[in-house]
């Protein structure tokens, strides 16, 4: 089941088209959305929230009418900005107590929530603080914090370790991750980091300049086509990679050190046998074999710098041609 | 033995009842006017703001304790203190007696409104603050409601307090020495104190949104105030230099209103159909400063006037507070 469902949204500022039919499915789970700065990802948020009144488009999120019922899904989703944000003046406690209160909750079960999740974001300690005290990393805790206390269906977090240092960022993906695994909370994460997108998310989206370049799980879009195997050897054996040759495999590269990628026809277990085989005959030791992926980056570079259509691993509707019953 | 905390501080989902998405400037009013009640300095000045309310009642109880010697002195001869005392009594114009507090309250409910209203958008701009609001079920409109209403309750009540502790005292006391000769002078004063705290609600509203902190934004306020008092203080002026001469004051007349105080004053006038020349209840008549007052203006006019200031600053608030920066 999709959390949201968007169709030829477009945006625009003034003469500038920010987001230009964009159309896309946000499936159950951990999505990221990425791309580089001025893609469009903060927009494409904002504009689920309602901040900006779309120039085209309809849709829905979590059921509800992205255009006309804005109130419905705020109610139900958290948003953790990518700017600093506070009510001034307020403790932690307070600050996000009276977020609940805003999102409808009655006040002693938001006071009661505020010291909740103040704990689970590792804030119990410092709730009784001043926020306009706290360092940056306790911020965007508290910025966590108050998307999380109403209990969203749906969390939006834009850019959430920006401006964190190593350990910070680390305890904060961490936060991320157990926020949105087995937690009954969908996630829109969105940053142009590709190794916190890859921490978290399980799918992604990839936008630029406005526009969808990719979309689907991330192990699907770190395949490459042709299933091509990366056999690590105990050491260099040119043997060994003329005897694959010879069997009618493909050398492609060499990704590492003693590291052969070829490519055979057929499933990766028929080139697993055959590398075996060569490896006996030739006596060279295989150390390592797996099915070779492309990093994240390099999924990511080929989305963005592609002209084509936008890059999709999502199964193919079904097409339902019987009745219910399979006639 | 593994350390273990005593509570659960693992994630549990909230499935707590949610209030329907509407009305939500009411927790934003709420925390607004709760802050303000919480600040001591606000009734401290609530308390300064009906001072001259305080030294009437001082003045009338001992106007009422000595009035017998008090019509002695000025050369009659009462035995009975009740008639000595109703006699006295019957110079204060009653209704003055609330516009000359309201008038000299001015500062006070201006220093309120600087206390609790003109950081209120400003600080929200400097801390982003906006987008925690917006990115719950509230509206723009929501948050100006809630932000005006969490600056009028506090301004009204600062107003309310000492004119109806005033009204009370004098219903109490007074009855029989002609306070209640103006039947409607109760359903006066709510709107009384209604002016200036609609008034200071939309002007410290708009001018709050115009800033990214509160610190610039009382300025800015304080600077539009003290200008147009003095344009105001300076109208009374030549009012009473051209009154002198025995020129017509007509347009100075109307000229005079046009300050922030001027115009809750103006209105006031009209209100109470009082034009502010009995300062002291039981001045002797060479204290009679009637010919110098600034008589009561034209009430459409101020009414207009007054509207045309509030719905003015309430639009430009609505203008400035916008959830994201539009570049066009």
């Amino acid at each position: 089941m999709s959390v949201a469902s968007i169709r030829n949204l477009t945006v625009k500022y003034g003469n500038f088209t920010a987001v230009s039919e964009f159309s896309v499915d946000v499936d159950e789970g951990c999505t990221g959305l990425l791309g580089p700065n001025g893609a469009g990802k903060t927009t494409f948020l904002k504009t689920l929230l309602g901040f900006i009144q779309p120039a085209s488009g309809s849709g829905h999120v979590l059921g509800y009418d992205f255009i006309a019922q804005g109130r419905e899904i705020r109610q139900r989703i958290g948003l953790m900005p990518e700017q600093d944000c506070h009510i001034p003046g307020m403790t932690a406690v307070q600050f996000v107590g009276y977020a609940g209160e805003l999102a409808g909750m009655p006040a002693d079960q938001a006071v009661r929530r505020a010291h909740e999740v103040l704990e689970y974001c590792g804030l119990g300690e410092a709730r009784y603080r001043n926020v306009e005290t706290y360092s940056t990393g306790m911020k965007q805790r508290i910025k966590l914090a108050q998307a999380l206390v109403h209990g969203p269906k749906l969390l939006l977090l834009d850019e959430p370790t920006n401006g964190l240092d190593p350990a910070g960022r680390e305890e904060m993906l961490e936060l991320v991750q157990s926020v949105s695994h087995g937690k009954g909370i969908n996630v829109i994460i969105c940053s142009h980091l590709l190794p916190d997108i890859e921490r978290t998310a399980d799918r992604v989206i990839v936008m630029t300049r406005g526009t969808l370049r990719a979309q689907g799980l991330i192990k699907d879009l770190k395949k490459i086509a042709g299933h091509p195997v990366d056999v690590e050897l105990r050491e260099d054996s040119d043997a060994w990679l003329d005897a694959v040759r010879g069997k009618g495999a493909t050398f492609l590269e060499r990704p590492a050190r003693s590291t052969y990628r070829i490519q055979v026809d057929g499933l990766p277990e028929d080139a697993a046998r055959l590398c075996m085989q060569c490896a006996q005959q030739t006596g060279a030791q295989i150390r390592g074999f797996h099915v070779a992926q492309r990093t994240l980056e390099d999924a990511f570079l080929e989305a963005v710098q592609s002209t084509g259509p936008a890059i999709s691993t999502a199964p193919p509707p079904i097409v339902q041609t019987g009745d219910a019953n399979g006639r | 033995m593994a350390a273990s905390p005593i509570a659960d501080l693992s994630y549990r989902n909230y499935d707590g009842p949610l209030d329907p998405p509407l009305y939500r400037w009411w927790a934003i009013a709420r925390v607004a006017i709760r802050d303000a009640f919480r600040k001591k300095s606000f009734w401290v000045l609530t308390v300064l703001g009906g001072a001259w309310y305080l030294i009437l009642m001082i003045i009338f109880y001992f106007v009422q304790s000595f009035a017998t010697t008090m019509m002695a002195n000025r050369g009659r001869q009462i035995l009975d203190p009740t008639e000595a005392a109703a006699t006295m009594f019957k110079q204060v114009k009653w209704d003055e007696q609330f516009l000359q507090a309201f008038s000299m309250g001015q500062l006070m409910f201006f220093i309120i409104a600087l206390l609790i209203g003109v950081g209120t958008v400003a600080n929200d701009n400097r801390a982003n603050a906006l987008l925690v609001y917006l990115s719950k079920p509230c509206t723009k409109m929501d948050y100006i409601v809630g932000k005006w209403v969490g600056i009028f309750v506090p301004m009204a009540v600062a107003v309310a307090v000492p004119t109806l502790f005033f009204y009370s005292y004098c219903f109490m006391s007074y009855r029989e020495y002609g306070f209640l000769d103006d039947p409607w002078l109760i359903l006066k004063l709510p709107i009384l104190i209604l002016i200036p705290a609609a008034f200071h609600a939309s002007v410290a509203l708009g001018i709050s949104s115009m800033f990214r902190q509160g610190r610039t934004a009382g300025a800015a306020y304080a600077g539009f105030y003290f200008f147009t008092l003095f344009f105001t203080k300076a109208m009374g002026t030549v009012h009473i230099i051209l009154q002198q001469n025995g020129s017509s004051t007509k347009l100075i007349d109307n000229l005079f209103y046009f300050s922030v105080d001027g115009v809750q004053i103006g209105l006031a006038k009209v209100l109470l159909h009082s034009n502010g020349g009995q300062i002291f209840p039981f001045s002797g008549p060479g204290m009679n400063l009637e010919k110098f007052v600034v008589p009561e203006p034209n009430g459409l006019l101020m009414a207009f006037g007054y509207l045309v200031i509030c719905g003015a600053f309430v639009l430009i608030a609505s203008t400035r507070i916008r959830a994201v920066e539009v570049v066009s």
